[in-house]
């Protein structure tokens, strides 16, 4: 018992990251424009948000930053997909390749220092709850607000006004220009927005989780994501099961292992794609044959005003 | 773009191309060595140590230029690494992870006048020698503080690949711990990864759930001491000073200096003496060595490394002597036999007491 | 009095657009790339004639280009067929390391020991292996809509550790002291090169694939199908019968050809299975086919350009000692702006006075 806790605690650790990213993504290509610079994005916030710590003293000022330059790098891609019409797969590529690139380059100052971070904060009162409170509230303080963005943007993307003429840039740009909406302006925010918080996902990494800063140390997770929004059918509470889902499978691999195993190593590490292209078809074959459900009807597709259908 | 274009483009970067080279000074004769890294020197790890090496020996040689290559896959990435380095005046060229060794031989027989040193590999030739350095002796040292100091009796070691070196890092510290406390065992989970901080932070999670309350290590970022001194638990840390890392829980580290040895090298090559052969040098030259204890660490434990080292210097004794058993208490090395340096090189099986599986061939 | 820009899309392409469009954005390129350089204390002419010289200079360089540019080729070529059928096909990485585990078995189990007999039998294995890796995604995307972009990236990974599983288990080599690598493979496994350089017959099955896919796009009812698959997936998707067949057979030969890639790799290059094999060109390959519009043969020219690129990249390490980071930089940049041109050449901005709408 005390072993599920511990695993299910470790899945939520390792799966913050992975959970901003994909929230970030979720949002920007809600607004319709696809972005596969995810890794680029993330490391870029990484080493934002470690090198602003590490000079400032302050992580929330680090975190902060990694926000700011994370919407401002991703807004290249988005100026490229919305202004200039381009193609969104390359400009995503280039994206991630071009964040890696600087992010090394710029890095090279921090790499052996260490920072306090962002400690655990226990959550008063709800990490007492037997089972829930140490999986959930015994961590700290981001790994809260990723819970809090969760609830946060299911609402957001549903109840609000905002929220729906989001959603309607996304699914149905002609008839939202239509309405009155500034399709450009709404991409350009989900854009910014987004980048923002996939970069967060990266700070995370570097401020709180492991508390440093080296080269590649998103280690892929920012493609995780990328196949998690899709995995999540673009839906927050749902994306936030496949993070856990992805954190808890190594965690309990790694477990499995420590308390003696004889199933190869290599075989256990592919669990958690395995179960990932499972799930997916047990959804996909529950939803039947057709379009695929919830995603936004005009994903990768630059918008014409001018364009006849 | 048409593929007309591409064609345009092509046709103007050649022509491009044999002007520049009308323009190539000629290189200078001074010596010209090439380092081969298969990480970022900046890893503080495995290849940040040899590029220490390598400043250590501008700084003993003045009038010798280097040029190193980072983050080179293992591969035929690296024959054309070393090539554009022997291209460029390199006469000496150091490939630093084991995983070159097939380039070193094919690049090495296109440049019989070029001396290639190989590290951690076992095939050589003319032009090829081999440098390594005796890890495991001070990983047995090490071991020898980590079983004097666990409580619970369990060691947890997060270790990189399943691979003779890893293998034999992991033997030598088994041996140590038992020496020390003969109840201690070993625990230990693949990363498969030399570089991982999240894995190995996870990893190291893991083994404390488990119930140690010491760890070793062997991967190359500093995730492992982080987390054993965020969980208040020991850590014994490997290839650098990993104190930086773990202020109050590092006991010690066992780590590399490659200055003397590459200093070594260049001397030779120099003065004219270089010959082909396996420099596999040990604890006595310096090559490996354990940085200095925290304050946690009692004096009977000092004691104790203290006297393993000097028989380990003065040649009396070795850490892969008889008496060995394996993991199933088979004993496989006899009570006043020698390991040869080929089985130690070869490792693939653990000593009694650690506890963790390496995959078979078939 | 305001003005108001428009941007519209062009109808037609002009020639001259065509032409210079894409040579000036690798001039702007070239030049955000000097600023990037000069940022890092280096001169960018001194930077830029290193690489040239590296990558076209001599015979060498040259030879190393063709080298990269082979498992680009072909990676290029099986991407770019899944991509004319709107199929998106990311997992050539793990097309590509099935093919060479293919191959190894092939070496392993069905050994003859005859030149031409191995190449054809490694061939089949490595094109069947990739090909069935690729058609597992295509089945489920044409069966439930499974979304494929998701199964081949996860297919990538699940590849990367089974062939850890083999070449740490039971495929390693007893001689090689216990590191993960398979046993080097025989004489007449190994793909035959070109005297004195490294380049190894995959360079024929390469051209032979962009002339052939070239063809077929352009000439035969086949390839048209393909790309009107390509173009309404939904209409074609409502013809119901054929589209499951279709996207099966596309994803099988699209990974059957990275698998060949893959083939070469481990045969001709490097001459056994080792852990550090890498298949990051399968991810190249998607930019690859992108700049060449999908096109087989510009493919094959694409792919020469990117691999003396890296080529030439490495020469920035060795000889003007920065970081390999900075090549990475200067892909990213080249990219930005070849991507910046795309939009010049294929929508026309117009400034108009007035409220005119």
């Amino acid at each position: 018992m005390e072993m599920v806790v511990s695993i299910l605690a470790a899945a939520v650790r390792s799966g913050t990251p992975i959970l901003f990213a994909t929230l970030g993504e979720i949002i920007i290509e809600k607004s319709g424009i696809l972005n596969l610079g995810l890794e680029g994005i993330m490391l870029i916030g990484a080493l934002t948000g470690f090198s602003v710590s590490l000079v400032s003293g302050n992580p929330w000022l680090g975190i902060m930053a990694a926000f700011i330059l994370g919407a401002l790098i991703t807004l290249i891609h988005g100026f490229i997909s919305i202004t200039l019409r381009g193609n969104q797969v390359v400009s995503g590529l280039a994206m991630t390749i071009f964040g890696t690139g600087v992010s090394s380059l710029m890095g090279k100052a921090f790499i052996g220092k260490t920072i306090p971070g962002l400690l655990k904060t226990p959550f008063p009162v709800l990490n007492r709850i037997p089972f829930v409170g140490p999986i959930f509230f015994n961590h700290d303080l981001l790994v809260y607000f990723s819970f809090f963005l969760v609830i946060f943007l299911s609402w957001f993307l549903i109840s609000t006004r905002i929220g729906l003429n989001l959603r309607a840039v996304g699914d149905s740009p002609r008839a939202a220009d239509a309405m009155g909406l500034n399709i450009n302006r709404i991409r350009y925010l989900a854009v910014a927005i987004g980048g923002g918080i996939v970069a967060i996902g990266g700070a995370y990494l570097s401020v709180a989780y492991n508390k440093m800063w080296t080269e590649s140390m998103t280690a892929g997770r920012g493609w995780i994501a990328v196949a998690l929004v899709i995995f999540a059918i673009w839906n927050p509470t749902r994306a936030a099961l496949g993070a856990y889902l992805f954190g808890g499978v190594e965690a309990f691999q790694l477990r499995l292992q420590a308390t003696g195993t004889s199933i190869p190593t290599p075989l256990l590490l592919m669990l958690p794609y395995l179960l990932t292209v499972c799930v997916l078809i047990f959804i996909s074959i529950g939803k039947g044959k057709g379009i695929l459900f919830g995603a936004p009807a005009s994903l990768g597709q630059p918008y014409f005003r001018e364009e006849s259908e | 773009m048409n593929k007309w274009v591409w064609l345009l483009i092509l046709v103007v970067f050649f022509a491009m191309g044999s002007v520049a080279l009308a323009f190539d000074p000629i290189p200078a004769e001074d010596l010209k060595i090439g380092f081969v890294f298969v990480g970022p020197v900046g890893d503080g790890g495995w290849s940040y140590m040899h590029d220490q090496g390598r400043q250590a020996i501008e700084k003993a040689f003045p009038g010798v230029t280097t040029m190193y290559a980072e983050s080179v896959p293992e591969g035929p990435d690296c024959a054309r690494v070393m090539e554009q380095f022997v291209r460029n005046g390199a006469q000496l060229v150091f490939a630093t992870s084991f995983g070159y060794m097939d380039q070193v031989i094919e690049v090495a027989k296109k440049y019989p006048d070029v001396v290639f040193m190989h590290c951690s590999g076992y095939k050589m030739a003319d032009n090829v020698g081999l440098y390594f350095g005796r890890m495991y002796q001070a990983r047995y040292l090490s071991g020898l503080v980590a079983g004097s100091m666990t409580k619970s009796n369990i060691i947890g070691f997060p270790a990189a690949h399943p691979i003779p070196e890893v293998i034999r890092m992991i033997n030598a510290f088994t041996l140590g711990a038992r020496k020390a406390n003969p109840d201690a065992r070993v625990k230990v989970v693949w990363l498969y990864s030399w570089f991982d901080p999240g894995k190995e932070k996870e990893a190291t999670k893991a083994l404390i759930d488990a119930g140690a309350d010491m760890i070793g290590m062997h991967a190359d970022s500093g995730s492992t001491p982080q987390t054993a001194e965020e969980s208040g638990v020991y850590v014994i840390g490997y290839n650098n000073d990993m104190s930086s890392y773990a202020p109050t829980k590092c006991l010690t580290s066992s780590v590399w200096d490659w200055s003397t040895i590459y200093v070594d090298i260049i001397k030779k090559v120099i003065e004219g003496n270089w010959k082909p052969i396996d420099d596999w040098w040990g604890m006595d030259t310096g090559i490996v060595k354990l940085t200095s204890f925290s304050q946690d660490v009692p004096e009977e434990v000092k004691t104790l490394v203290q006297e393993e080292q000097e028989k380990i210097i003065n040649g009396t004794w070795d850490v892969f002597w008889g008496p060995i058993k394996d993991q199933n208490g088979n004993e496989k090395i006899a009570e006043g036999q020698k390991m040869s340096d080929q089985d130690i090189l070869s490792f693939s099986w653990f000593v009694e007491g650690v506890e963790g599986e390496i995959p078979v061939s078939q | 009095m305001s003005i108001s820009v428009r941007v519209d899309k062009r109808t037609y392409s002009s020639w001259f657009l065509s032409v210079f469009l894409p040579i000036i954005s690798v001039l702007l390129a070239l030049i955000g790339g000097s600023i990037f350089l000069a940022f890092l204390k280096v001169s960018p002419l001194q930077a830029y004639r290193g690489m040239f010289q590296t990558a076209f200079g001599d015979w060498y360089g040259i030879s190393e280009t063709i080298v990269k540019a082979i498992p680009l080729t072909l990676s290029g070529i099986a991407v770019t067929l899944a991509f004319k059928a709107t199929v998106w096909n990311i997992g050539a990485a793990g097309q590509i390391f099935l093919g060479a585990l293919a191959t190894t078995a092939a070496v392993r189990y069905f050994y003859v020991d005859n030149h031409w007999m191995m190449f054809f039998i490694m061939f089949l294995l490595a094109g069947i292996a990739g090909g069935s890796w690729a058609a597992i995604a295509g089945y489920l995307k044409a069966r439930w809509n499974v979304n494929e972009t998701i199964t081949t990236l996860m297919l990538n990974y699940i590849a990367i550790h089974l062939v850890d599983y083999f070449i740490y288990g039971p495929w390693k080599d007893p001689d090689s002291l216990g590191f993960p690598m398979t046993a080097p493979f025989p004489e007449a496994a190994r793909i035959p090169l070109l005297v004195g350089t490294r380049i190894h017959y995959g360079l024929f099955i390469a051209i032979f694939f962009a002339i052939f896919f070239w063809f077929i796009f352009r000439y035969t009812r086949w390839g048209y199908e393909i790309q009107v698959i390509g173009e309404s997936p939904k209409a074609a998707q409502y013809a119901g019968i054929y589209y499951l067949r279709y996207i099966v057979l596309i994803m099988f030969i699209s990974g059957a050809i990275a698998g060949i890639a893959g083939m070469c790799e481990v045969s001709g290059l490097q001459g056994r299975l080792q852990h550090g094999f890498t298949a990051e060109f399968g991810f190249t390959a998607i930019i690859v086919a992108w700049l060449a519009r999908l096109n087989p043969i510009s493919v094959m020219l694409v792919s020469f350009l990117i691999g003396a690129l890296q080529v030439g990249g490495e020469s920035l390490q060795i000889v003007m000692r920065l970081p390999i980071a900075s090549t990475l930089v200067l892909q990213g940049l080249i990219l930005f702006f070849v991507l910046g041109g795309e939009f010049f050449r294929n929508y026309r901005i117009r400034f108009i006075r007035g409220d005119e709408r």
